[in-house]
């Protein structure tokens, strides 16, 4: 039985993610911010596919804390159930905000939650990976074509706009994926990021802002069930794309953006070390 | 630059922090909550070549206070510029509200303020260096603010105690300002009390990194009060033509729709 982690797992794309894994067998670990949504969501699987191996493990991941803590409680379960190795970590939490805030450490929350993370949780789980030979998954998006790293001030403190902080982020993962591959590729791991389109979650009804609650309560109406980027985000586990085809759609590869390169990939990478805290290298 | 930050493990002490760091100033930080500066110490050092120290302290205690500043003392800190940025509210009707709580925020928006002003100032031992002291204020000082009623009376000590103060320490090079916000979104809970202000709640809310700019340029260029955006300076003004009593019968409408809202959906959530 192979396992998988899936952060952001209690509702919207990580939740039906979830249930694809399970339903193919997948031991599932989720991890997700509210307690009573995660106890609902393992309830509701439980229900509806009897004899489902699923753990869920409450964390707010905007808080790096919670990042390391999350990652222990998983390195626990794995040395329980799969001698330690883990198969497919799914980086999918992710949030909008409308207006500037801080999290603990004072990141900026869209660049916190949407890279930085994911990224950490992807350097304590890396020994595991290669171990279990497996597959990192970014839900990046389209979004982050026509935008570029604005490295002077990475986290917006000048003037927000949440639309460019917001793309920025996926561009994150994107080049975060860029750079695990070439650097790591080596070792076993496939990295991919995928947009999965428009649809129907959650993500801009909380703690958004009154303006893109509104706009996104709007929009998502015309986005697609969670299932079907799910089937996806399956397909990326199952299949083994070329390493080059960094950024999937629901169908296909797509050519993801020219500021994907190894030149900001590379710098993305050394400065996300240290805003995390990185010092021993990534353990292979 | 040598800055003291209370209430530095929350949102708007966090922000004032970061901005401080970007400019290159060193930093010693306070806050009842430990692990949060442990937290923003780290993200800190790890973006800014500064030096940052930090004390946990509940400042509504007087021994506490008094520790804090020994530590400070013990490891050399003498400081430019003090931001006393620790306040609390526990909104709600004035009878709904138990009287510790009620205390607590004079205890805290005033009392510890006090303090820590106090001994800040007299550490300076008759120095004439220039000292930038920043009040956090807010924008619920310059009306009387039923449903916030105690709160809003201590933002009001504060504006008062800072205009004074500032003609009073002038000739002592201290700068006094007051910074007087609307809404801020910090956490969850604050965004919740904004939107549940609807279109008021939207009109007064200030961006968070623009106050933690202005706040600092204000406090070097020797500002009595900044009240951030147009629409916030404008009701302040218009606030002091007219009587008080219709501008408190006003707000209470405001706010007892708006808490009605809010403690509805918490209610709601809570199910």
């Amino acid at each position: 039985m192979k396992t998988a982690v899936v952060t952001g797992a209690s509702s919207g794309i990580g939740y039906a993610v979830c249930e694809a894994l399970i339903k193919r067998d997948y031991f599932v670990i989720g991890v997700g911010r509210n307690e009573q949504k995660c106890l609902a969501a393992r309830n509701e699987i439980i229900e509806n596919h009897p004899g489902a191996q699923i753990d869920f493990i409450t964390a707010d991941l905007l808080s790096q804390r919670e990042v390391l803590r999350s990652a222990k409680e998983i390195l626990k379960i794995l040395d329980r159930t799969s001698d330690g190795a883990l198969y497919a970590l799914i980086n999918n939490a992710g949030c909008v905000r409308g207006c500037y805030t801080t999290t603990e450490e004072g990141y900026e929350q869209q660049f916190a939650l949407n890279h930085l993370a994911g990224f950490l949780l992807t350097h304590e789980l890396f020994p595991n990976l290669v171990k279990g030979k497996g597959r990192i998954l970014f839900t990046s998006s389209n979004s982050h074509k026509m935008t570029k790293m604005n490295w002077s001030d990475l986290m917006f403190q000048k003037r927000y706009n949440p639309l460019f902080a917001y793309k920025q982020s996926k561009l994150c993962n994107l080049l975060t994926v860029y750079w695990l591959n070439a650097k790591y590729g080596a070792s076993g791991i496939r990295a991919y990021g995928i947009d999965p389109g428009l649809v129907r979650t959650d993500i801009g009804n909380k703690d958004a802002g009154v303006l893109i609650d509104l706009f996104w309560s709007l929009r998502k109406a015309k986005g697609a069930d969670p299932s079907v980027p799910a089937a996806a985000y399956l397909k990326l586990l199952e299949s083994a794309p070329p390493l080059g085809e960094l950024y999937h759609g629901c169908d296909k590869p797509h050519r993801y953006s020219r500021e994907v390169n190894e030149k900001n990939a590379g710098r993305l990478f050394e400065l996300s070390e240290r805003l995390c805290g990185i010092t021993g290298g990534w353990g292979i | 630059m040598k800055v003291l930050i209370t209430g530095a493990a929350g949102g708007l002490g966090r922000a004032l922090a970061v901005e401080c760091a970007l400019r290159g100033y060193d930093l010693f930080l306070t806050d009842v909550n430990e692990g949060g500066l442990l937290s923003i110490k780290r993200g800190l050092l790890r973006r800014f070549p500064v030096k940052v120290m930090i004390k946990s302290c509940d400042l509504t205690s007087e021994r506490e206070t008094g520790e804090l500043f020994q530590f400070a003392d013990r490891n050399g800190w003498t400081f430019d510029m003090l931001m006393n940025v620790a306040g609390i509210d526990f909104e709600g009707g004035f009878l709904e509200r138990s009287s510790y709580n009620i205390l607590k925020i004079v205890r805290l928006n005033i009392e510890a303020t006090l303090s820590v002003t106090h001994k800040a100032l007299a550490r300076r031992n008759g120095s004439s260096k220039r000292f930038y002291l920043v009040f956090v204020s807010s924008l619920a000082s310059m009306y009387p603010m039923p449903l916030k009623a105690v709160y809003a009376a201590s933002k009001r000590f504060l504006l008062s105690l800072a205009y004074a103060l500032g003609q009073e320490l002038k000739s002592r090079n201290v700068s006094v300002l007051a910074l007087c916000p609307g809404g801020l979104p910090t956490t969850p809970d604050a965004l919740a009390g904004i939107q549940a202000q609807g279109f008021w709640g939207k009109l007064t809310t200030n961006r968070l990194e623009t106050v933690a700019r202005r706040t600092i340029e204000k406090a070097l260029r020797g500002r009595r009060v900044y009240i951030p955006g147009v629409v916030n300076a404008l009701l302040s003004f218009f606030g002091r033509l007219i009587p008080e009593t219709a501008v408190a019968k006003f707000l209470y409408g405001r706010w007892s729709k708006a808490q009605k809202l809010r403690f509805r959906e918490q209610a709601g959530g809570a199910c």
